[in-house]
């Protein structure tokens, strides 16, 4: 159901754009110049994507766009005629969290958890791209690479470098995909040293 | 019998905010709803220092939309400074648009309001400024080192003879370390949504310290503090830019009092250079004399640093000299140059992160000179009294994050001889590096709120605390869960907010120390209050829901104070830890990758070793970023900043990180303060840096004493003198 065209006497160079958000059909009038980004945030109150930067640079906008990832703050809204976007929002079926979402609990996949969003959208669509055999820039060989790749860790880390973590969750971030891409379920590698260990230790 | 329901402190529960974070439904400062909200832009100078001649603001005011173009000539006047080059503390006030000066390159000039962000964007770029420039502008540090003086008495530790140190010394080193400006970029930009109400002001903001902000801001507006709300429920990240007020901030409230209008202002990633913080350049002079046997018998540590020509500010880099090793003869001093660059201020960790690189790498240095194993050089050099306070440590178990990390790295495997270990083109090499952070507690106040339905006992705890990432809201509710034994879901943490009892903020490793045992301490003023009215003795044990029955109640509050004691004044504390690296070099194109860290910390009680993992691998990671990318260049002629954005200020990506251990000592120090609690946020960067650089020349056998460490500036560099290569 289209939701009613507000008018916005004081927008410059309005523009009308329809498009499917979180399987909504929305439409909006907008100025030209705004960003899908700034459409989801300014006009949709969808927050849960990110600004980080504005200029592509950190990954912190990225929504899923026609299933493919998509940094929200270079897209103007006005390409986005009969686009499908996914965000952060829409990743939850009614209640229950997308298993991604769950694993960057589980796994302490974020600290302030600003770039958090755009993180989780990244390696959903990742998933699916691991299943289309995308290449990447550790490829071996870009000529010959399969369907369905189980991806390395280091395939995992080059694939989502593309989303800064100031805070440097990137080891949990990648124990949070394994555990989605390829059920494996190891955790932090943080430990205790034993009390034979600080016995042996000890200061002489 | 006792049941145990709490998910009390020590265990690695999940954060408890987590979900809203992964479904995007955290509210960071400009996400709150607020009807009727206009959005500012700033304007910013494109000289570094003169006058402003000159302002055509109307081919902007012609655009739609444009509300009002603000600049010195039109602003609200504000409280200015009122002596020359005050020091900037986290509460000081951040006078803006008060007058033509420009004093750096970027100094904000201007704010527009308009309707929408892109006719603000858009009006800001066609305010036209003509500029009168002052010629005299200073941008290098490195060539104006005959304007430097000495900002305070503390500035200058001395203690035995260094002149007689240095005589006793078999070898000597002193070598001169150079670190970079550095921006802490937090992934969430600095931005406001502020309102001017008939006097009284609402602020929705990005601060790390929620009371320093209300005193900040009715500071700079002259208003009364109790007029001034701060609202920081979730912070994206601080690493010491929202420590204090930016000047965006002001600009917003003046600008909602001139429209009558709430204000949103996003500062720009690009303003994130220029506007809201920054880690100034250090150059630093280490010289280190030991005997053979690896007693140090002297060390000198001088920094010298800028400053901005408007306020001061001294990155204490001989923090860590002064106390961490047992040397009876030492001298620590630190210098400042104004410089027409924007005003410095903390960056994680400041002080240690960048002197720790120095101390830590002429230590290295020595300890090859020597001809002895860096680790033992640095147990050999072990001290219990901190000797610049003449205080004992209340604890310091350094010689054990030494031994235990180099026992789980494989410490022993390393060859001491430089380019000895090789495999194909890589050259591999091992580093370590001991570090130590002052673990401070503030004064800290609480309210918990208790609430009786049903049997059920709801606790809610309210504190002007802010999360900024750090775990704060988690650990909250464990130390709250605890005190009452009653399960998490039972809990509610509620923080970030002027209104709630105030609490030192997130910052300088304080907030866990602080902010725990000012929870603990409202919730056992509780159930004492509780016990006294129905005169149960106060060891007996009766269940929290249990006293409020019995004092036929269903909702109770207290507050409570938190504070350090004499003991706490007695001590000197910090937290301890150990650094080891492992780097692969290419060894044809020096292009190099950390292959894996062990590291070691010894913080107290760790509250939730999941949440404290996380601070960890987080200081790893911007410790590494200091190594292999980070650097902020200034443009010699017009001292603009060159790196205004990611494209070329390079942090560290998720391929850039290695495999990390984290060990974590079994602690608590009862002295730190009475849950036993020690910071780790800052002890987690803290000489990261210089493990990886002692492991580069371990690798390649030279020696990196400017950072970062680019792979041209190590293809380049020379092996040391006695490096085979």
């Amino acid at each position: 159901m289209n939701e009613k065209i507000k008018k916005n006497s004081f927008l410059t160079n309005q523009i009308q754009v329809s498009l499917k958000i979180n399987a909504k059909n929305r439409s909006l009038t907008l100025d030209s110049r705004t960003s899908l980004l700034d459409a989801l945030r300014e006009h949709l109150e969808l927050n849960g994507t990110k600004k980080g930067c504005d200029h592509g640079q950190c990954g912190a906008c990225t929504v899923i766009m026609n299933g493919k990832r998509q940094l929200s703050c270079l897209t103007l809204a006005a390409t986005c005629e009969g686009a499908n976007v996914l965000t952060i929002e829409g990743l939850a079926k009614k209640d229950k969290m997308h298993p991604m979402q769950g694993a960057f609990v589980k796994h302490d996949g974020f600290q302030c958890g600003y770039c958090t969003p755009g993180q989780i959208c990244s390696a959903v669509a990742l998933l699916q791209e691991a299943k289309d055999g995308d290449a990447s820039y550790v490829t071996a060989d870009v000529r010959n690479i399969s369907k369905e790749l189980k991806l390395s860790e280091e395939e995992i880390r080059e694939r989502l470098s593309g989303n800064i973590c100031r805070c440097g969750a990137y080891n949990n971030i990648v124990q949070a995909f394994k555990e989605v891409h390829s059920a494996d379920d190891e955790m932090p590698t943080w430990k205790f040293a034993t009390k034979m260990q600080m016995k042996s230790a000890k200061r002489k | 019998m006792k049941t145990k329901n709490a998910t009390g402190v020590g265990n690695a529960i999940d954060r408890v905010e987590g979900h809203l974070k992964v479904t995007g439904e955290a509210t960071y400062a400009s996400e709150f709803k607020v009807e009727n909200k206009a959005y500012g832009q700033g304007i910013n100078s494109t000289i570094a220092k003169g006058e402003i001649i000159g302002i055509d603001t109307s081919e902007a005011e012609k655009l739609k939309g444009v509300l009002k173009i603000i600049t010195y000539k039109n602003a609200e006047k504000l409280k200015t400074f009122d002596k020359e080059r005050p020091v900037l503390a986290t509460d000081s006030i951040a006078p803006v648009l008060q007058s033509n000066k420009v004093h750096y390159y970027g100094e904000y000039v201007g704010f527009v309001v308009a309707e929408t962000f892109e006719q603000a964007q858009y009006a800001a770029s066609l305010v036209k400024l003509k500029y009168k420039e002052d010629a005299t502008a200073r941008f290098i540090l490195g060539q104006n080192k005959d304007k430097a003086y000495n900002p305070s008495e503390e500035s200058d530790h001395k203690r035995g003879n260094l002149k007689k140190g240095f005589s006793e010394a078999d070898a000597i080193i002193e070598q001169t370390y150079n670190t970079p400006i550095e921006h802490q970029h937090p992934m969430e930009l600095h931005a406001t949504i502020s309102s001017w109400n008939n006097g009284k002001v609402l602020v929705y903001a990005s601060q790390q310290i929620v009371e320093d902000a209300v005193i900040s801001i009715s500071g700079t507006f002259q208003i009364p503090k109790k007029d001034v709300r701060v609202v920081a429920k979730y912070v994206g990240g601080g690493f010491g830019s929202k420590l204090n007020v930016e000047r965006h901030l002001i600009m917003a409230v003046m600008a909602s009092k001139m429209v009558g209008r709430p204000v949103q202002a996003t500062v720009t990633r690009s303003q994130m250079f220029t506007n809201t913080g920054l880690r100034q350049s250090n150059i630093q002079v280490v010289k280190l004399g030991a005997k053979k046997t690896g007693e140090l018998t002297g060390l000198l540590h001088e920094t010298l640093a800028y400053t901005s020509t408007t306020q001061e500010f001294q990155e204490p880099c001989g923090s860590m000299s002064k106390m961490m090793y047992n040397v009876a003869n030492a001298a620590v001093s630190e210098r400042l140059v104004p410089l027409n660059l924007q005003q410095p201020f903390s960056m994680r960790a400041p002080g240690e992160a960048t002197g720790s690189f120095a101390l830590e790498c002429a230590m290295d240095e020595l300890a090859w000179k020597l001809k002895i194993d860096p680790v033992q050089f640095r147990i050999k050099n072990d001290t219990q009294e901190d000797l610049s306070q003449e205080k004992p440590f209340s604890s310091r178990l350094l010689v054990e994050c030494l031994t235990i990390g180099a026992d789980e790295f494989g410490w022993n495997k390393r060859q001491q001889k430089p380019r000895a270990n090789k495999k194909g083109n890589w050259l591999i090499g091992y580093g370590v590096s001991a570090a130590a952070r002052a673990a401070p507690f503030n004064e800290t106040h609480a309210k918990v709120l208790l609430n009786l339905t049903n049997d059920t006992v709801t606790a809610t705890l309210q504190m002007d605390a802010t999360d900024i990432g750090t775990g704060s809201y988690t650990i909250l509710a464990q130390t709250v869960s605890d005190c009452f034994n009653v399960p998490l879901e039972q809990v509610v943490v509620e923080l970030g907010d002027s209104d709630f009892p105030i609490t030192p903020g997130s910052g300088g490793s304080w907030g866990a120390a602080s902010y725990c045992n000012g929870a603990k301490s409202a919730c056992d003023n509780a159930i004492a209050g509780l016990k006294k009215n129905r005169n149960v003795p106060k060891d007996e044990d009766v269940s929290i829901a249990e006293l409020l029955k019995m004092n036929q109640i269903t909702s109770y509050e207290s507050q409570s104070l938190a504070k350090p004691d004499s003991e706490f004044e007695k001590h000197s504390i910090f937290s301890f830890g150990a650094n080891f690296t492992e780097v692969w070099v290419d060894k044809d194109t020096a292009m190099y990758k950390i292959k894996r860290m062990v590291n070691v910390g010894s913080a107290g009680k760790i509250l939730n070793p999941k949440t404290a993992y996380g601070q960890v691998i987080g200081g790893l990671t911007m410790g590494a970023g200091m190594v292999i990318a980070e650097q902020t260049k200034v443009e010699p002629n017009f001292g603009n900043f060159i790196t205004r954005s990611f494209a070329d200020y390079h942090v560290p990506v998720n391929l850039d990180m290695a495999n990390v251990d984290v060990i974590f000592l079994p602690e608590e120090d009862k002295i730190a303060n009475q849950m036993g609690i020690k910071g780790i946020g800052e002890l987690g960067i803290t000489s990261v840096a210089a493990s990886i650089a002692n492991a580069i020349f371990n690798a390649t056998g030279k020696r990196m004493r400017d950072l970062p460490i680019t792979p041209e500036k190590l293809l380049m560099a020379e092996v040391e003198d006695g490096v085979t290569v």
